[in-house]
Order: C-alpha cells, then structure tokens, then sequence
C-alpha cells in the first residue's frame, strides 16, 4: 500500500492519453447536467520487450475461482488476479484511487440516475476478438459476486449505443455507483469475454481464464501454481516482465527459505517471528506495506451488566495500553501506534491531528477504573486476530496492570472470521474485547457501515446518535455533506471509545535480488492506494533470466 | 474360495460406506464455510447464494443422498476452495504425491532392509548397535526437523540443491510422452523431501527387518540347513530373507500408502503440490468436498490393498478361507 504522497510515474509516462470526463475533450455522452467525477486519465507507458521471470509466493492456497471477476467476493486477494489477467473499466491505480482503465471517458448524470462509459478504441482480449460494449453489458448483467443484488436491483435497464459506448440507467439515484463500480471495490468492472465464457463454461473459464489484462494464464496447477505470461496487446503497455509465476506457499519458513535460495523474487507476509531474519539478510529486501489499523472491539458493551457500558473503563483499556512497545514486539519497529480504525489511505478518514495517537497512562486509566467502580478489576475473554495471538497475550499483559485479566481464546482463521461475520451475535456474553483489523476498500463509509451501523450482520456499535447520521448519509446526494457525515460518525465511535485503534499494520513482503530496480527503489511497487498486494503487475521488472 | 471373496468384497463396500457417512458428518462439525468465504459485512444475498451454489442451502439428508448419488456417477462435487471439480484437481496432484511417496519409500527399503539385515547377521556386534541407533534415530526425529535441517544445510547454505516444489515436469492427460518422463526429471527436487519422508520409515523397516531375520535365523529349518553344510551366503539369502521379508512387504505396503495420502508434513514444509497439502488445505478452510474427496479416495486405496491382501492370503492358506 501507498506511504505518503503519491509517487507519479512521471519517468515513464510518454503521454496522458484520455482525459477525464471533466475535462471536456471528450464529445458528451448524456445529456443534461453532469455530476463531478473524479477519475484520472490512464497513464499510457513506453512499450519494452518483456524480460525475466519474476517468481511470487502467497501465504495461502491458491485458487482458480480469483481468476473469475463474475464470481468476485469480497477478498482483496482476488484483485490480484483481476489485475493480472483482467481489466476493468476503471481501477485505482499509483497515481489515482480511481484513473480510467478499459473506459476513457465517463459520465453521471446530475441526479445520479444515469451513468456513462466510453470504451478506448481497438481494446482486444486475450484471443485477438475485440472488447466491446456487449462485453460491458453482459458481465454486468451475469455477475453473481459480493454487491451483486445493490446493482442488480438498483438497474433498470442499460443501453449500448454502439461498440464503445454504454449508459446504465437505474431506478433510482445510485450514487455509490461509480465507488463500486470501481474495480479496487467490486468485480463487476472488470470485463469479462462473453463469447469465450459461454463456449468454455464456468469451469472452463476458471481452469482457463481470458480476459483484456497485461497477462493471459499460461498453465495452472489448482493450488499450487499458476504462470502467466506478458500479452504485447495490453493497452497500457508492454509488461516489463515476461513471465510471472505465483505459488501458494503457507508455511512462512519455506517462503523465507524460498527467497533465500533464490527460487523466489516475492513473498508475502513475513511478519512475526521471521521479520528479523528478513530483515538481517542483506540480500534481500522488505516493503513495510501499511495495511490498516488495528484496533479493540466491546461486543455487548452497551447491554446491562457489561463493565464495559461505562464510558471510562473503555476510556481506561486505551489508556493501558503502551502502543510503542507493542509496535516494537510485534513489527520491529516498523509499524506506527495509530489514533483511528480506519485505514488512512481513505481520504475521508480521519488522521493526524483529527485522530491522535491515544495516550498511554496507567496511573490515569487505574482512576477511570475506581471511578467506574472497578478498583479490582475483573475478568474478560480476550479474542485475538489469528494467528496473532502473541499480540493478544501483549495486550492482556497491558490490561493486567489495571486490573483487567484476560482469558486469551485462539480460534483458527475460519472459526474467528465466522465470528467477526456475525457481529454481536457472534460473540455471546458482553465480558470480551475482541482483536481485528479489516483494511477494506471503498472509502471509510464501507468500514462504518459495516462495523458501526445497526443494520449491519457484523454491527459491533449500535447507537442513535451514529444512526441519525447515517440515515442522514444514505439520503444524502451531496459528495461533501456525505464526508463530514462519515467523519462526524468516526469522531464518536472515537471519543466514546467504542472502538480503541492500537497501530497501523505493516504487512511486511520480503523481496529477492533479481527484483529491480536495486536498493530501496522497490517501494514504488506499493503506491497503489489501498492495495496490500503490489499491483499493477505491468511494471514489474526483474533481471533478465540467465 | 468364491465365497470367501464374496464376503470379503462385502465388507469392504460396508467398510466403505461407513468412511462415507462418517466423513461427511465429521466435516460439517467443523463449522460454516460460507461464514469464512463472505468476509464481514457480506451482503446477506451474497451468502445466501453463495450457500445455494454450493447446495448448502438443502436439509442435511438431501445433502447426504445428492453426496452418495454423485459419488456412484464418480463425482465429488465441486472444491469450495478451488472452485472446480474435486476429481479433477485430486487426480492432478495424485501423481506428485506418488512420485515422492515411490522416491521415499525406495528410500525406506534401502536403508532400512540392509541395515536390519546386517544387524540381525552381526547381533550385539557394533554394525548392530550402529543399526539399532539409526532405527532409534529414524524413530524419534519427526520428518519435518529432518526437512528444516536439509533446508538449512543443503538449500540455503551449501545451495545444491531447491527447497521448493516438484519442478516443472508435470504428468499431462493429452500427452503419454510426459507420464513416462515426469518420473525421472527434476530429481533434484525430490532429494531432500524423499529423505525426509522415507527417514522415519526407514527405521521402522530396519527393526521390522531385524526382528524378523532375528526369528528367521533361530528357527529349526535354518539351524538343519547350516547342519546340511549349505554356506552361510546361501543360508541367508536362499533360506532367511525370503521368510523374514514376508510381515517387511505387508507393512512396506501400507507404509507406501501412508506415504503417498498423507505426507503433509513434509509435502507443506517443501511445497511439494501433493495430495497430503491439499488435505491440509482443504480442511484448514472447510472445504467440505475436497475433505470427503481426498479422504475417500485414500480410504478407497486402503480398503482395495487390503481386500487384495485379504484375498491373497486366503489363496495361499487354506486355513484361512475355511476358518471364515
């Protein structure tokens, strides 16, 4: 993910080909008033000869089903695949959260009833057949995955009105449309070739996906490993690197053991134990990838005979915990203690001096507790993320000094996320502070509605006052009354304490020597904003095979 | 005869429904795999037809019967996980998991077999105190420390040799020439995980060896040839081994089996694309189909072996088909 500022492209960018709908060089496709979009032109780069072999490891199994954009959940790992192999009609990109992809020009209507694409001419998938409108319309029309039934229900009809032009029309005011349209959201952007997918069928497809991408699937094995090869058609531009294969590789010591004998170029998620060995190695190389915050959850706070119903003795939790030293065990250093639970990467999310680092004060947090009437403390069930449950037992060692005692609960990964999955109802009893971290996409409104909302199944924070504000936000056809709305709802999810955010996550990847550029330029390959994986993968460039 | 095969088929079919009914009950009390794919806040449309997709949606003995029907067709449904058919991607990874469960279980025999021979030929002598401390070795140090050891020296220090996968020879439907070549390329991948696969069993088949030639060499029809003048050569290689390496086959047999369904273990620490690695993951993330299917399709090989063996053993002793 992005650190900072935005790093541009600027040494490689030829010509800005498309101008955005703003811009007004492009012929208008609807008529009436338009609403502001804020999409960037695509970044049109010089065209190479592909090189090298770059050689990738994911910390889990792989599977065919990423390779499918018409069955999209919700994981951010699909996306991966999507930039790989796929393309979409717009997509966050290093220089923008949302920069024109397949589309070159885009419109919404001022009432948000209407929304407007214009193809790029001569786009071609993988087979050489041409990508057109009737692709649009039928991925849009078939796709089955997460938000699938929001466009579905919201659509009334949509209109091709030649090879490069479509207009979606809706029931009513879709003004979401365009943040879920967005291929870093959902999957329905990214286009998928009707008349291949019908020939080959669902199987077929994910066993042998083709899709407009900078790389076609060259051979698969389910699981294990899947190569790709660079396609010169790609738009964009010729991708620097020639062939890229993925592995599944779960067990964090081979991964490591696989990029020091060289066999891998990129592995992901070194954290924990092994961090300090990536980082002795002077071989190799790490990108620190910020992901989001973590941060602590009271489920049933709010009902009668939780200690946690009081204000101060959440207040106090925070106050217990010393960030730093926790930062120190967990990441070496790396990450940084953090003020909100929401990824600062969404710009509506609050940060700096909006959202401070909480204080670390044991003597004040003990005051809270007596005041609170808890001068001895009690006893709490402690559910940490996994598997990091040497941060949970940290953080109990935190909360002992005032007097809270935890009973740490390690779940496996599937048993915790079907708990989180359930909110409330899935953590029984209100004596439990429950560990998460959810570096979701979409603007910090996807967090809230999906953790602070009442109607949401995973709703860990129910208040009135959030829910005024949120009705008030869904009603809302106005971009900026929707910001303040959505900081207004962070501000009291913050100062009530209902959630208490520790530190920002460093996801850390560990990078080999044939990887280029040499040094510490490698960090360019995570400027894409709220993306833990290093996409667009065109620009990857290796050594040159031997 | 024909009876007792008769009957022995039928146990075997009852043993295999039982395996059957017991797995698919056995994975679906291990929680909801639909909660894990949704991710927090999923749409509750999105989880009902992802539910329905994958016919989780229908009461547990509608579930059963479509299991049952679509096992008989031989189709094991689709990996929740993988997205595709279970069959297609076990029967891929099937001949990984032989290539290295051969390559171990070669290994096992040659070390093991000779080792145990010499120490029941040499008894209480140092060949046999050397023998008895490689069994104990063989024994008490789990695969997988064995693996990280020749990671560490053989990969990463000394680098001769790639701690990663099978290579890239791979067995493909449509082409014969590579069934034949894909077992005797890339062996520099197979050196490390077959020795660390075969080294506990090695152990084992040395005492297994041992004892049995032990036995053997005391018996009364050994001590008449050695009083027949017949040289020891012979003795033990005419009369001895050929008796003792009798129980060394049938646990050589399973052995083989044990190795080529569930070496995880050692399949995860190498990456090695096998059948034991796509257990691992398919139960790690309830994907019910592929836990029935590698599980049945093991359990499968396990009974066929020993209905085999049974009907064997029931040829070569009468006393065995008529005592049933």
């Amino acid at each position: 993910m992005r650190r900072g500022l935005p790093l541009l492209l600027v040494a490689l960018t030829l010509t800005a080909m498309s101008p955005d709908g703003a811009t007004g060089q492009q012929p208008p496709i609807l008529s009436g008033p338009l609403a502001k979009l804020d999409i960037k032109p695509a970044q049109i780069e010089a065209r190479a000869t592909p090189k090298g072999t770059l050689t990738v490891a994911m910390h889990f199994a792989l599977d065919p089903g990423w390779l499918d954009p018409l069955e999209h959940s919700y994981a951010v790992t699909m996306q991966m695949y999507d930039y790989l192999v796929h393309d979409a009609m717009i997509k966050p990109m290093p220089h923008a959260w949302v920069s024109y992809g397949l589309a070159e020009h885009a419109e919404m209507a001022a009432d948000f009833r209407r929304a407007a694409f214009r193809l790029r001419p001569g786009l071609r998938f993988h087979d050489g057949q041409p990508l057109t409108t009737a692709d649009v319309k039928w991925t849009y029309e078939n796709f089955k995955g997460a938000y699938a039934k929001v466009f579905q229900d919201k659509l009334e009809h949509v209109q091709v009105i030649d090879d490069r032009t479509i207009v979606f029309h809706f029931k009513e005011p879709f003004i979401d449309f365009m943040d879920l349209y967005n291929g870093g959201v959902s999957g329905i952007g990214w286009i998928v070739p009707r008349h291949y997918y019908e020939k080959v069928g669902r199987d077929g497809f994910k066993a042998r996906p083709i899709g407009a991408g900078p790389y076609r699937l060259v051979s698969q094995q389910a699981g294990a490993q899947m190569v790709f090869e660079a396609f010169d058609g790609y738009w964009r531009r010729t991708p620097a690197t020639r062939t890229i294969v993925v592995k599944g590789i779960r067990d964090p010591a081979t991964r490591m053991a696989g990029l020091q004998t060289g066999e891998l170029d990129l592995a992901f998620g070194m954290t924990g134990k092994l961090l300090p060995r990536l980082m002795s190695d002077r071989t190799l190389r790490w990108d620190p990838n910020f992901t989001g915050p973590w941060w602590l959850m009271f489920p049933g706070y709010s009902e009668p005979g939780s200690p946690f119903r009081d204000k101060r003795v959440r207040q106090a939790v925070s106050l217990a915990i010393n960030r730093p030293f926790l930062v120190k065990q967990e990441t070496q250093d790396i990450s940084k203690p953090w003020g909100n639970w929401i990824s600062p990467e969404n710009r509506d999310a609050l940060q700096g001096q909006d959202a401070p680092v909480p204080e670390y004060n044991v003597e004040k947090a003990k005051q809270l507790m007596t005041q609170a009437g808890f001068p001895d403390g009690f006893e709490v069930e402690y559910l940490p993320f996994p598997p990091y449950f040497d941060m949970g037992e940290r953080i109990l060692t935190d909360l002992r000094a005032i007097g809270i005692r935890g009973k740490l609960q390690s779940l496996e990964g599937p048993a915790f996320r079907a708990k989180i999955g359930q909110g409330r109802k899935g953590v029984p009893g209100h004596r439990t502070i429950v560990q998460n971290i959810d570096p979701r996409a979409g603007g910090s409104k996807s967090n809230i509605a999906v953790y602070a909302v009442c109607g949401s199944p995973a709703s860990f924070v129910c208040e009135p006052q959030i829910e005024a504000l949120w009705t008030k936000h869904q009603a809302s056809l106005d971009q900026a009354e929707r910001e303040r709305l959505v900081k207004s709802i962070q501000r009291i999810v913050l100062d009530e304490h209902y959630f208490v955010p520790l530190y920002l996550n460093s996801f850390v990847h560990g990078i080999g020597p044939r990887v280029l550029p040499e040094g510490k330029g490698v960090g360019k390959y995570w400027d894409t904003l709220n993306a833990p994986y290093p996409w667009p993968w065109e620009v990857w460039e290796v050594k040159a095979d031997r | 005869m024909k009876r007792y095969v008769l009957v022995r088929a039928l146990y075997s079919v009852v043993t295999l429904w039982l395996l059957v009914t017991i797995i698919f009950g056995l994975v679906r009390l291990t929680g909801d795999p639909v909660a894990m794919k949704a991710e927090a806040g999923a749409d509750p449309a999105y989880v009902a037809q992802l539910r329905h997709s994958w016919g989780l949606d229908q009461p547990l003995h509608r579930q059963y019967l479509g299991f049952v029907s679509r096992l008989l067709r031989g189709d094991f449904g689709h990996s929740f996980e993988k997205s595709l058919p279970v069959r297609d991607i076990y029967f891929e990874r099937l001949p990984n998991s032989l290539k290295l469960g051969f390559a171990a279980f070669l290994f096992s025999l040659a070390l093991g077999v000779p080792f145990g021979m010499l120490s029941a030929l040499k008894v209480n002598s140092w060949w046999d105190s050397a023998g008895k401390m490689v069994a104990l070795l063989g024994l008490s140090m789990p695969g997988f420390f064995v693996g990280l050891v020749l990671i560490i020296i053989f990969g990463i220090q000394l680098g001769w040799l790639p701690v990663l996968g099978k290579g890239p020879s791979a067995v493909v439907l449509g082409e014969p020439s590579t069934w034949i070549t894909f077992w005797f390329r890339d062996w520099a991948h197979l050196v490390m995980p077959a020795f660390a696969l075969g080294w506990y069993f090695s152990g084992a088949m040395l005492r297994i060896t041992r004892s049995g030639m032990l036995d053997v060499l005391g018996s009364d029809y050994i001590k008449l040839v050695r009083l027949k003048g017949v040289p020891e050569s012979v003795v033990v290689a005419k009369h001895a081994l050929k008796n003792s390496l009798i129980p060394v086959l049938t646990f050589a047999g399973l052995n083989l089996l044990v190795m080529v369904n569930v070496a995880i273990v050692i399949e995860v620490i190498f990456n090695w694309p096998g059948v034991g690695q796509l257990l691992y993951d398919a139960l790690s993330n309830r994907d019910f189909p592929m836990v029935q299917g590698v599980v049945l399709m093991s359990g499968l090989l396990i009974v066929v072996l020993n209905f085999t063996i049974d009907v064997l053993y029931g040829y070569v002793d009468p006393r065995i088909r008529l005592s049933r």
